[in-house]
């Protein structure tokens, strides 16, 4: 076979919010597969052989078999690359750490090109996905060799760099169980929960109620320790010191064995623990003054037991671990350095990143383990005697849940320890012999208030029962009630949905709701216009939802928008249709029929929540079909009453809006009330009577009283740019 | 002259309501009277000539050194700038020592104005030279250092205007204000509530502005550029002029405004990457620098920030301008003016150089040079306040941007022509949103009013009305005040508040223990009122923190007296008399608020006499309604407490309300005299704190008087059909109270097992005995643990001397050992006697008992 076939993509679109595909957030690429539209991939001999080799883990993938293989079974029976292309795609995501399932492939008007859509997580991953798939199949096409795991590093590393982190990500998560919708505010871990002036933030494991005094609290270890005695925590005793020669005065002072760590260091660097002697105690000092910003370090008594983790959350212990001693039993022959690697770094649960609860131990650069190793005469190279035990880590890495364990007064303890620093969040350090009995029966101690802590230790806990702890942080930001949602409108179609985005911004606005609004005359808050020109796109959208002082919000959309970006919002309360648009509009997007349009405007009856209502023109036949997409409850409007569509409505015990005779008319089954005479309106506003229809079906779609709907409307003037005073 | 044992006194004490450094001063004799010092006090006014007469006009008492000290430290501390008036020497019974206390704002300050006024006194004994000016340095330094900076100290004041408490939790400007559970904490400009992630935000520029163009607040357009070329592309997209700067550089490092060409932006280009990889570039805002402040939801104050400049005048080069406008008396060196030099350094030179100027230029009449491109008060920059002028869309548009951001306290930074109009009008923006702003410029703007921010702050965290307090009731008096303590917790317990207690046996913060041992002193009652837990507190206040270190707090709501009584610990710490034991424990009656109440025994005559040293108002208690003292305050309005047909009657006015003795366990249906006093003072307190009567009656009535309770008070057993009861009462009122309850309980044989501390007075150990030899059959001795400074077998002594011509006891035992002498006491009584036990070692004892009585 001849090797030029090629695939190429003609555009690659990022839809950032609900789109023709799904609801979330997808890559689509138009794909030209050339002459391979001759060559189904059962065609192409050993091709499905290599696939199943090289990307084993593609036997999940179900496709539209529906099973287990069910991809396999198609790529054996004959499929076309680019629907191939897609499920490579999707498996180099989830092989980087990405995790997705979602994919579509459609053929177009034109031979051999294709829409392929898929799920991604973060564009700048999705987008190298696809190039390395691209590479990947012609190669599997091609019979070329082909290096999976070159390709996958630089993936992950994409992975790593720019998705959420675990913790972050495990959060998100748990707030998507529950349906609050999420916002990435920055590159890294910062994120929006919920919408407007519903939202609250994290920051991985902080939230805006954590205090920036009380983080500069448990910063100050010392400052800390004299907050917990003073409030009856258990603390072990010690004190400041600034020269070696005071760290081993004071070790004397409170009795040996004793820690010396830095004063103000974080994550366990520069400590040393069970110093006995004095050379221990001022080589630890020296260290410890190393690691730390200067030389003030803390020596206090070396609590003996095991060092624990309680994670609190708004003052609930959520989850416990337990950190564990590390040792290695000397053969006679091996190094330290090898038996760690043998004996320790072996253990599935070590790696390298964030994703591995255990870290790898490193005997020769942690500076902890050198000086533990030192104190007992030895180096990472020393070779223990057959039999010898040492100890390379007291109580190395945090991992062994234990959080169905803790005494109630032991968590007593803790929770009073987070409120006396003030952290919503903290990991409280921990030492005792035994988790399950008081600590002043034991001597045990709080020994570290720690604000913004680690979740992955309870996330992925080495041994026990992970922790649900973003689910405890979100609940800990939203009540039970609470879904993080502000009302959302969005108004799709090309004809008057600005008009009837002012319009609504305004009877909102004047039910004593800030409100921002989006459209085509450009971005309102409140009575004010903060940018003119047209605002119908996705970034204008997301403004509006970032906004904390916006209470409820308008967009404005149409079927270009959907279909080149996608919706700014995931759900709304009121989704309004007015019409499907023309397909002069949406030409190059392949569109070629009203199915098409239709297939893009439903987008807006589609994330209508269940809780809300789709406001429909009952004229058009096509938006009148898509009352039955709808989740929640269908408003319909017209001019003319009497349209069947109505009736039929009507009938139903539902609700619709229109005019009889000149007055707006409310219907609800068959009680009607009458709003308003159209004359009352300023001419420019009665001229536009479809618009007033729609506005006035989803203000009473939102309960907004009568007499306040019709006074808006009255002082409504409909000249562009102004809303209306 | 020889000063010993220096103290700090923190709170409230015997002397004043400030804090203050107390001294013992033992003068030689020579020393008693200065004038006897020959040319003794013309040196001394030679060396610190503003030192104060040292008597008033017209009086001729002999001064002591003792006094002279007194002045100098008071005045050395004046002098430096302290806010300090009191001062008071005070002669002991002893000739020649005194006891100096000196007032302090800061205690390292007071401290060491007392030891310079020492070496100051000495070095005009000896006619030797003292460096006073230099003493001066020194103590104003320290002062500096250690006090309160302008922003923070502003906040405390504006607490302070509104009667709330203030702690300071480090050296730094960490301060909490108020107590318990009504605690909110700032650092600087920062509050409790300021988020630590908006605090990030505002660091993260690009993201502020991301963040505020959703809000709808003007931001200069601007975007992040790769190279030259593309900021160039950058520039053309947002329209020149433009700034070029490092994406998250600060105090104005590598940045280059007013960029009009590429050669200008390319330059400014490779300048900003000195210092950052991510440059920006974004429209320039032509205008003046203005600091908006946000407090909450509101627009607080308002500076227009100038750099440093000086205006040319034909004459003088930039160098003698700069040093004119330095010779300004507002510009100091550090930041407690309202104006700083200005630098003449390198940035300064650089600055010029952009001018076209050099240092030596003689710059045209009215001609502004710019010193440098800042302006930070600290580098010589000035401040004019304009808060009046802010248009009220300015003003919104800053409120917006801390809102977005999540800033509680914000400074805002616009570029703007004016905020006399909105910035929409005059494309002015928001720069730069700023965590934990100086307040520095709006305290103390360089031209303009001051603005109150430090009350915004305030009213910020505590509303209108709110002052941060809890109930707190302090309980002193000779005997009772555990119970007393314990009782009053426990109805606060019961009307729902969360209750921290310290008293003799320990801290306890909503019934649980958390530190033992004695707590009746002002670190612990300081820990109560730091726990986040506490809504309201009782405090055991024992004289001797009294006396080492004041009280910890500044007012109370409630002070109970039990008693005073003959006294006890008598001669101890210059506290020789009923009437100085009377005075010292006055000090909580003195420090009661306006609004609370002084609940004081109308029995005893050294409580009553307290009434008068008391701000607030006055609750007697007495069992009989018809003393004096009680008929005559019931009379006039005020509230009493007595005992009527077998009630406790709280009663004001009209108003009564009655809880029968019955449903009080501890006083065992009033038969218990000294429990019925307890519970009236109790009940008092708890009306003051304005609890419930129903709260009040409930838990009186689930008081129980078990060990658990109270250990050592009145502890009631049953051994093999004797009454066994186990007390710590150890001085002669205490005993008698006891010997009056035990009376009223019907016994064949009565015995009595008592050992004395040795650290009371003779008389006071053999009074003991001389009140139970009138009361029990049998008396056995036993000699105690430990002796307090005693030889062995002298306390015994004095007690067997107490026993001498007793009217009732007929047999005495020596024994020695606690357990020994009540295993003795035991195996003694038979069916229907009764055994009083004085126990020492309260716990052990206690134990000791339990096991017999379990036992038996």
């Amino acid at each position: 076979m001849i090797k030029k076939k090629n695939i190429e993509f003609v555009r690659v679109t990022h839809l950032r919010g609900p789109n023709i595909w799904t609801y979330r957030p997808v890559i689509e690429a138009w794909v030209d597969i050339g002459e391979l539209e001759d060559y189904p991939s059962n065609t192409l001999p050993g091709l499905y052989e290599r696939l199943v080799a090289w990307l084993p883990g593609m036997i999940e993938h179900r496709c539209g078999v529906g099973e287990r293989g069910g991809f396999f079974e198609r790529l054996r029976e004959g499929t076309w690359s680019a629907h191939i292309l897609e499920h490579v795609v999707l498996e180099l995501q989830n092989l980087a750490g990405m995790r997705t399932g979602f994919g579509q492939t459609r053929s177009t008007s034109q031979r051999g090109v294709y829409k392929m859509a898929f799920r991604t997580r973060e564009e700048q991953v999705g987008r190298a996905a696809l190039a390395a798939a691209r590479a990947l199949l012609m190669a599997a096409i091609n019979d070329e060799v082909y290096d999976l795991e070159a390709a996958l590093a630089p993936l992950r590393e994409l992975v790593d760099a720019r998705c959420l982190g675990p913790s972050t990500a495990n959060i998100v998560d748990a707030a998507t169980e529950r349906r609050i919708p999420s916002l990435r505010l920055n590159d890294g871990n910062l994120v929006q929960l919920g919408h407007g002036a519903a939202q609250r933030r994290i920051w991985t494991a902080e939230t805006d109620r954590t205090s920036a005094i009380a983080e500069g609290i448990a910063s100050d270890k010392d400052l800390t320790k004299f907050l917990l005695k003073s409030c009856g925590v258990p603390v072990p005793e010690g004190s400041l010191v600034r020269s070696a020669e005071a760290a081993w005065e004071e070790a004397q002072d409170i009795g040996v064995p004793v820690v010396v760590k830095p004063y103000d260091g974080n994550h366990g660097r520069g400590v040393s623990l069970n110093l006995m002697t004095e050379s221990d105690v001022k080589a630890a000092y020296e260290l410890a003054a190393r690691q730390g910003d200067s030389s003030a370090v803390i020596v206090e008594s070396f609590i003996t037991g095991d060092e624990h983790r309680l994670l609190v959350v708004g003052n609930k212990l959520v989850a416990a671990a337990k950190g564990e001693s590390l040792w290695v039993d000397g053969d006679g022959v091996s190094s330290i350095l090898q038996l760690v690697n043998t004996q320790i770094n072996t253990d599935p649960r070590r790696g390298e990143g964030e994703d591995f609860p255990l870290g790898t131990v490193k005997p020769h650069e942690s500076g902890e383990i050198v000086l533990e190793l030192q104190r007992q005469g030895m180096t990472a190279d020393s070779v223990p005697q057959a039999g010898q035990k040492v100890l390379i880590q007291p109580n190395g890495n945090v991992a062994i849940d234990v959080t169905d364990e803790v005494h109630p007064s032991v968590a007593h303890a803790v929770l009073l320890a987070a409120r006396v620093v003030g952290l919503d969040i903290a990991g409280i350090d921990l030492v005792a012999k035994d988790i399950t009995r008081p600590l002043e029966e034991q001597r045990g101690a709080i020994i570290e208030v720690n604000a913004s802590p680690g979740l992955l230790a309870h996330i992925k806990p080495g041994v026990g029962k992970p922790r649900a702890v973003g689910a405890a942080i979100v609940e800990h930001l939203f009540d039970a009630e609470e879904t993080g949602r502000i009302p959302l409108i969005g108004v799709t179609g090309t004809r008057g949905a600005s008009l009837i985005v002012r319009m609504l911004c305004k009877l909102l606005n004047l039910s004593g709701l800030h409100t921002g609004a989006v459209c085509g005359e450009g971005m309102f808050l409140d009575q004010r216009r903060v940018v003119s020109g047209n605002c119908v796109n996705w970034d204008a959208g997301q403004r509006l939802l970032l906004n904390r002082t916006v209470q409820t919000a308008l967009f404005e959309s149409n079927p270009r928008m959907i279909l080149a970006e996608g919706l700014a919002y995931d759900r709304c309360q009121i989704g309004i249709v007015t019409d499907t648009g023309s397909l002069d509009d949406v030409k190059d997007f392949d569109v070629l029929d009203e199915a098409g349009l239709y297939k893009a405007v439903r987008s807006q009856v589609d994330v209508v929540l269940p809780t809300g209502v789709a406001v429909l023109n009952a004229a058009e036949p096509l938006v009148l079909e898509m009352a039955a997409l709808c989740d929640g409850s269908v408003t319909l409007y017209a001019q003319d009453g009497e349209l069947p569509g109505i009736a039929a409505h009507l009938v139903e015990g539902k609700r619709a809006a229109f005019v009889r005779g000149n007055h707006i008319v409310l219907a609800e089954g068959g009680i009607e009330t009458v709003l308003l005479c159209l004359d009352l309106l300023k001419p420019a506003t009665a001229g536009n009577v479809d618009s007033v229809l729609a506005a006035v079906a989803a203000a009473w779609s939102l309960n907004l009283s009568t007499d306040l709907i019709c006074a808006g409307l009255r002082t409504f003037d409909a000249a562009p740019g102004s809303i209306g005073n | 002259m020889e000063v010993s044992r220096v103290r700090a006194l923190r709170g409230p004490n015997l002397w004043s309501h400030d804090t203050a450094v107390e001294a013992i001063v033992s003068c030689t004799t020579q020393e008693l009277d200065i004038a006897q010092l020959p040319g003794f006090e013309a040196r001394l006014r030679n060396i610190f000539p503003h030192l104060s007469p040292l008597q008033p006009l017209g009086n001729y008492k002999a001064a002591p050194m003792a006094q002279v000290l007194e002045l100098v430290a008071l005045g050395l501390q004046a002098q430096a700038g302290c806010p300090v008036t009191f001062s008071r020497t005070t002669p002991t019974l002893e000739t020649g020592i005194f006891q100096v206390v000196v007032e302090y704002s800061e205690e390292a300050v007071g401290r060491l104005a007392l030891e310079l006024a020492q070496q100051l006194c000495l070095a005009a004994l000896e006619d030797r030279a003292f460096d006073v000016s230099g003493a001066l340095l020194q103590l104003q330094e320290l002062d500096e250092d250690v006090r309160l900076g302008p922003s923070t100290g502003a906040i405390v004041n504006a607490a302070l205007a509104r009667n709330i408490p203030f702690r300071r939790l480090t050296e730094g400007s960490l301060v909490t204000f108020g107590w318990g559970s009504k605690q909110r904490k700032i650092q600087a400009a920062e509050m409790d509530g300021t988020s630590a992630i908006a605090e990030a935000i505002a660091q993260d520029k690009e993201l502020t502005k991301k963040l505020l163009d959703s809000a709808g607040v003007p931001v200069p357009q601007g975007r992040v550029v790769l190279d030259a070329d593309d900021a160039w592309a950058a520039a053309c997209e947002i329209g020149l002029p433009v700034v070029v700067k490092p994406k998250d550089g600060n105090q104005g490092k590598g940045v280059t405004v007013n960029v009009t060409t590429r050669e200008q932006l390319t330059a400014g280009f490779i300048a900003a990457q000195e210092f950052r990889d991510d440059i920006l570039v974004e429209r320039y805002l032509p205008g003046h620098d203005f600091r908006l402040l946000v407090i909450g939801n509101k627009m607080v104050a308002a500076a227009r920030r100038d750099p440093p400049q000086v205006v040319g005048d034909g004459r003088h080069t930039v160098r003698e301008l700069v040093d004119q406008v330095n010779l300004d008396p507002r510009r100091g060196s550090g930041h407690a003016t309202s104006l700083t030099k200005i630098r003449f350094d390198d940035i300064a030179l650089a600055s010029l150089a952009k001018q076209g100027f050099v240092a030596e230029s003689v710059p045209p009449v009215g001609q502004r040079v710019i010193l440098r491109n800042n302006a930070n008060l600290s580098t010589g920059g000035s401040a004019t306040d304009v808060t009046i002028d802010v248009h009220p869309e300015v003003a919104a548009r800053a409120v917006a941007a801390a809102h977005m951001v999540g800033l509680d306290i914000c400074g805002v930074d616009v570029v703007a022509d004016s905020v006399l109009k909105p910035l929409e009008e005059q494309n002015g923006g928001i720069v730069e949103v700023n965590a934990a702003p100086g307040l520095r410029m709006h305290l103390a703007p360089s031209f303009g009013r001051p603005r109150p921010v430090g009350e915004a702050i305030i009213a910020a965290m505590f509303a209108e009305g709110d002052d941060g307090r809890i109930p707190v009731v302090a309980v002193t008096g000779t005997n009772g005040k555990t119970t007393t303590v314990r009782l009053i917790a426990h109805l606060l317990t019961a009307s729902g508040l969360r209750t921290g207690m310290t008293n003799t046996d320990g801290v306890y913060i909503e019934g649980r223990q958390i530190d033992s041992g004695d707590c009746s002193g002002p670190r612990s009652a300081r820990n109560v009122l730091l726990h986040p837990d506490v809504d309201a507190a009782v405090f055991e206040t024992a004289r001797g923190g009294m006396l080492r270190e004041g009280l910890a707090f500044d007012r109370c709501q409630v002070a109970v007296v039990t008693n005073i009584g003959a006294g006890d610990h008598l001669g101890l710490n210059y506290i020789t008399t009923v009437e100085d034991l009377a005075v010292l424990k006055r000090v909580i009656v003195q420090n009661v608020a306006d609004s609370g109440v002084a609940v004081l025994n109308a029995t005893d005559p050294a409580v009553v006499r307290m009434a008068k040293n008391c701000s607030g108002s006055v609750t007697f208690f007495a069992a009989d309604k018809s003393h004096p003292v009680m008929a005559t305050h019931r009379a006039q309005g005020n509230r009493v407490v007595y005992v009527e047909d077998g009630k406790l009657v709280a009663a004001q006015g009209a108003q009564r309300h009655e809880v029968a003795l019955s449903q009080v366990p501890i006083t065992r249906n009033g038969a218990i005299g000294f429990q019925v006093e307890n519970a009236m003072a109790s009940v008092a307190a708890a009306w003051a704190v304005g609890l419930e009567w129903d709260a009040i009656r409930a838990g009186l009535k689930s008081f129980a008087n078990e060990n658990d309770n109270a250990p050592g008070r009145f502890n009631v057993f049953d051994y093999k059909g004797a009454t066994l009861i186990a007390d710590y009462g150890h001085n002669p009122d205490a005993i008698l109270a006891l010997v009056q309850a035990v009376e009223s309980m019907p016994a064949k044989r009565r015995s009595v097992v008592i050992s004395g501390a040795g650290d009371r007075r003779d008389e006071d150990i053999r009074q003991q005995t001389e009140i139970l030899g009138a009361a029990f059959d049998d008396v056995l001795l036993y000699q105690d643990q430990c002796q307090r400074g005693r030889a062995d077998g002298e306390v015994v002594a004095l007690l067997r001397q107490g026993l001498d011509g007793a009217r009732r006891t007929s047999h005495i035992d020596e024994i020695n050992g606690e357990f020994v002498a009540i295993d003795t006491a035991l195996a003694r009584l038979g069916e229907g006697d009764l055994c009083l036990i004085l126990i020492d070692q309260v716990e052990e004892a206690l134990a000791h008992i339990a096991k017999r009585v379990a036992e038996a």
